[in-house]
């Protein structure tokens, strides 16, 4: 692939922590920008520890979250509390082009890194800031996780709970990949601004506007009085032949018979159960209705004898419909998700495969990933590209402002 | 953030874009574009885009007598009616193809392939211009030509909906097109990826994305950790969380409240002490993160009887006070008058009479607002005037009225 990528030369400051922010870095990275990572000495970046402590995240000795939210960054420890690591800051934002923030509010306005703090520094730059709730309101100062704001406050998680259930499952960090996408959207038409007037902006969104926006559908009918409807639990269905059934390897299957008035005879067969097809209680569509917790108590004994493979198998010959539950795992090795540019080989030996980001161009691939830089791994060859001597350097390491 | 000084002119006014595609995915990644001051162009086939009926046909939308989805997810576009297997159509429609900056297309590839309305077909037409691609699973392999939808393709098949299930419960409930909408705005970012590139270049090129890509990019973590061979057992219900601390509860008044406290070593006291149990904080049994792990389900316990006995405010004032993280699960009936909702932006009002309010897209813009939503357009209701605009003349048009051509 000779040919450029199209954010190449674009010099990013990620001054982010955890997912949604550091993950739109990531995705520019994929295309090309330099991403200079800027944090904490020691510790760094709280989510390069997640997959030691977070309790929703796989255990595994290789650190595979940092392969998708630290890959192809370049890392410098500054503290910035410090106030010798100011002018370290200040020439790294002049040079660059975005620079992209999630600190609440108040720690923007003690570090001096607001837009009306950073603009007069680099009027050309596009600052992109990320927060959980929005740049103003009662809950701007509040710090915001996926799970809260983009889930919980958006009412994703109560529309996602069956009749009477505890409320759905996010799984980590799914709202915040998400609303990396929205902020790579959002410097992509900064970008567009600088090039058109030559003026720097700031563009941002919030997690709680992105959780929103996903739940679109539901939150436009609720917002004219629309009335929000409840999923019914699997063990006490509408119709019995569009249901979810427990295999018995703790699988599901979505059946999807919509046409029951041909296929019924045919589904009979094919669970070996002929004698329903004489049950005066099942004769009609009308009937199976009807007697619809009779029908299921029935089915959910017979799905439960076979595994999600035997029943892939007896289904899949005969035209009944149903749905594929996936699991990851299979996917992973999934033809089809090769072909759909999915996953990407790296250089690092320790996590040989990542996730691409979901934008595919026609003319040009994402970059292949090497070993993630560690806290402060470029610290010093980041200076020496600032024009700082060895000296410099070695005091501000001495000062505790560099690690 | 937004400058209150006068009407800017949004960052794609100008661009021309074409929406050949129908119900959430593409036509939503359309609406942002106009949101940010594209012309959008709707070409629907005589029956129109499903999405139009979709309310009725779904049995997990809310039901309403205002058409919200097809308005919001069509709003301030033109329709144009073009029965594209007709070659008239298919004549008239290269003319508008001729003069677009974008189009956005998701029929399967088959379809494409028999419309000529491959990248390759459009690209003969107009070489500056941005075909965006959406698909269900790709553009080969051997789903390829499969249909896609968000239940299937970004939540079923991806893995997400058995990943979000309690232990032993059922695969969890994807939202009537939550997926689609996530993948939207990969979408645009493509597209405009693209509109980079053609600023540098002056080409045109293909972008795209797939539903099955985007759920798995949302998924990432479980993802990337599958491709290590690291695997998350589901989770436990709320009473046998693997952390108290990561947990939801339900409070007095029948709401729930998630904790969601990822430095625990820092945030142990203030929570012991919001939650009115300061004697906990120097509980042996809880002493250090491993030990409240080891004993979680106890934990969970405790936590659960105090929550139980007060109501939401309580606890939502209470816990802010110390600066412990949590988050409400909010009712979707009680977003849209959140005020906090209205302040990230995320419900504005429109110009609709049917539909006072909706949802903004999610990107804000210092430089410039978002269009305010017009109403969503009636199937062909500018079919001549976009017609005109592309140069046919009025016989021409009327021609391709009396053979049926268009709409």
């Amino acid at each position: 692939m000779s040919e450029p990528l199209p954010l190449e030369g674009l010099n990013v400051l990620d001054i982010s922590t955890f997912i949604a922010a550091p993950a739109a870095a990531v995705a520019l990275a994929d295309y090309g920008a330099d991403v200079i990572k800027i944090e904490a000495p020691g510790e760094g970046d709280p989510h390069r520890h997640n997959y030691k402590r977070a309790a929703t995240y796989p255990r595994s000795e290789h650190n595979f979250p940092l392969q998708l939210d630290g890959r192809l960054k370049r890392s410098i420890a500054l503290d910035l509390k410090n106030e010798q690591a100011r002018p370290v800051l200040e020439k790294l934002i002049q040079r660059a082009d975005v620079m992209i923030v999630n600190f609440p509010p108040p720690a923007r306005e003690r570090l001096r890194l607001r837009w009306e703090d950073v603009e007069p520094l680099n009027p050309r730059l596009v600052y992109c800031s990320l927060t959980g709730y929005g740049e103003t309101g009662p809950d701007r100062d509040r710090p915001g996780f996926d799970i809260t704001a983009y889930f919980g406050r958006s009412g994703i998680l109560d529309a996602a709970r069956y009749e009477g259930g505890p409320p759905g499952i996010s799984l980590p960090a799914q709202g915040d990949r998400a609303t990396a996408m929205t902020l790579v959207a959002a410097i992509l038409l900064g970008l567009r601004h600088r090039d058109r007037t030559g003026k720097g902006c700031w563009v941002g969104s919030s997690l709680y506007a992105n959780g929103a926006w996903a739940n679109g559908t539901t939150l436009a009918g609720a917002a004219i009085g629309g009335q929000i409807v409840t999923r019914e639990p699997p063990h006490r269905p509408k119709n019995a032949l569009a249901n979810l059934y427990r295999t018995q390897d703790d699988r599901w299957l979505q059946l999807l018979i919509v046409r029951d008035d041909k296929m019924w005879p045919g589904f009979c067969e094919v669970i070996a159960r002929p004698d329903l097809l004489k049950d005066e209680r099942f004769a009609t569509r009308e009937q199976r209705k009807q007697h619809v917790q009779a029908l299921y108590a029935e089915l959910e004994p017979i799905f439960a004898s076979k595994t999600y493979a035997d029943w892939e198998k007896a289904l899949g010959k005969t035209g009944i419909p149903f749905g594929v539950i996936g699991r990851t795992i299979d996917v992973v090795d999934d033809e089809q998700a090769m072909h759909a540019g999915i996953f990407a080989a790296t250089e690092n030996p320790d996590v040989p495969r990542t996730v691409n980001n979901p934008i595919r161009l026609g003319f040009a691939k994402p970059r292949v990933s090497g070993v993630p830089s560690a806290v402060g791994e470029d610290s010093e060859a980041i200076l020496r590209e600032l024009g700082h001597s060895e000296a410099e350097i070695a005091a501000l390491k001495k000062a505790g402002a560099l690690g | 953030m937004v400058d209150s000084e006068g009407p800017h002119p949004g960052p794609l006014a100008g661009l021309s874009v074409l929406d050949i595609s129908s119900f959430i995915a593409a036509p939503a990644a359309a609406v942002v574009l106009g949101d940010w001051g594209a012309d959008v162009i709707k070409v629907e086939g005589p029956d129109g885009d499903p999405n139009r009926r979709i309310m009725h046909d779904s049995s997990n939308y809310p039901k309403s007598e205002v058409n919200y989805p097809w308005q919001m997810d069509s709003r301030n576009k033109r329709s144009i009616v073009l029965d594209l297997k007709k070659p008239e159509a298919r004549a008239a429609l290269d003319r508008l193809i001729e003069k677009a900056d974008v189009l956005i297309c998701n029929f399967p590839p088959p379809v494409r392939e028999k419309l000529r309305l491959t990248y390759e077909d459009t690209k003969k037409i107009n070489p500056r211009l941005i075909y965006a691609s959406l698909t269900g699973y790709g553009e080969s392999g051997p789903d390829r030509d499969r249909p896609g939808f968000d239940a299937t393709a970004y939540f079923a098949r991806s893995g997400l909906l058995d990943a979000q299930r309690y232990e032993g419960g059922p695969p969890g409930v994807p939202g009537p097109a939550q997926g689609d909408r996530a993948t939207a705005i990969a979408l645009v970012a493509s597209i405009l990826m693209a509109l980079m590139n053609r600023m540098k270049t002056g080409e045109g090129s293909w972008v795209g994305t797939s539903l099955l890509g985007n759920g798995l990019w949302s998924c990432g973590v479980i993802a990337q950790a599958a491709l290590v061979g690291a695997f998350l057992p589901h989770r436990p219900p709320p009473e046998r969380p693997r952390s108290a601390l990561g947990n939801i509860y339900r409070t007095q008044d029948d709401r729930w409240l998630q904790l969601t406290i990822v430095r625990t070593d820092k945030l142990w006291a203030p929570l012991c002490e919001a939650m009115g149990m300061p004697e906990l904080v120097d509980d042996p049994r809880f002493a250090n993160e491993p030990d409240r792990r080891a004993r979680s389900d106890e934990l969970a316990a405790l936590l659960a009887r105090a929550f139980a006995a007060k109501p939401y405010e309580h606890w939502r004032e209470a816990l802010a006070a110390k600066g412990v993280t949590f988050g409400v699960i909010s009712r979707p009936q009680d977003v849209p008058d959140d005020q906090q909702a209205v302040a990230c932006g995320a419900v504005v009002e429109t110009a609709m009479t049917d539909m006072p309010r909706t949802l903004a897209n999610p990107i804000q813009l210092g430089f410039a607002r978002q269009r305010v939503a017009h109403d969503a357009p009636a199937l062909g209701q500018h079919s001549e005037e976009i017609l005109r605009e592309a140069g046919l003349s009025a016989d021409e048009v009327a021609a391709l009225k009396s053979m049926g051509a268009i709409g």
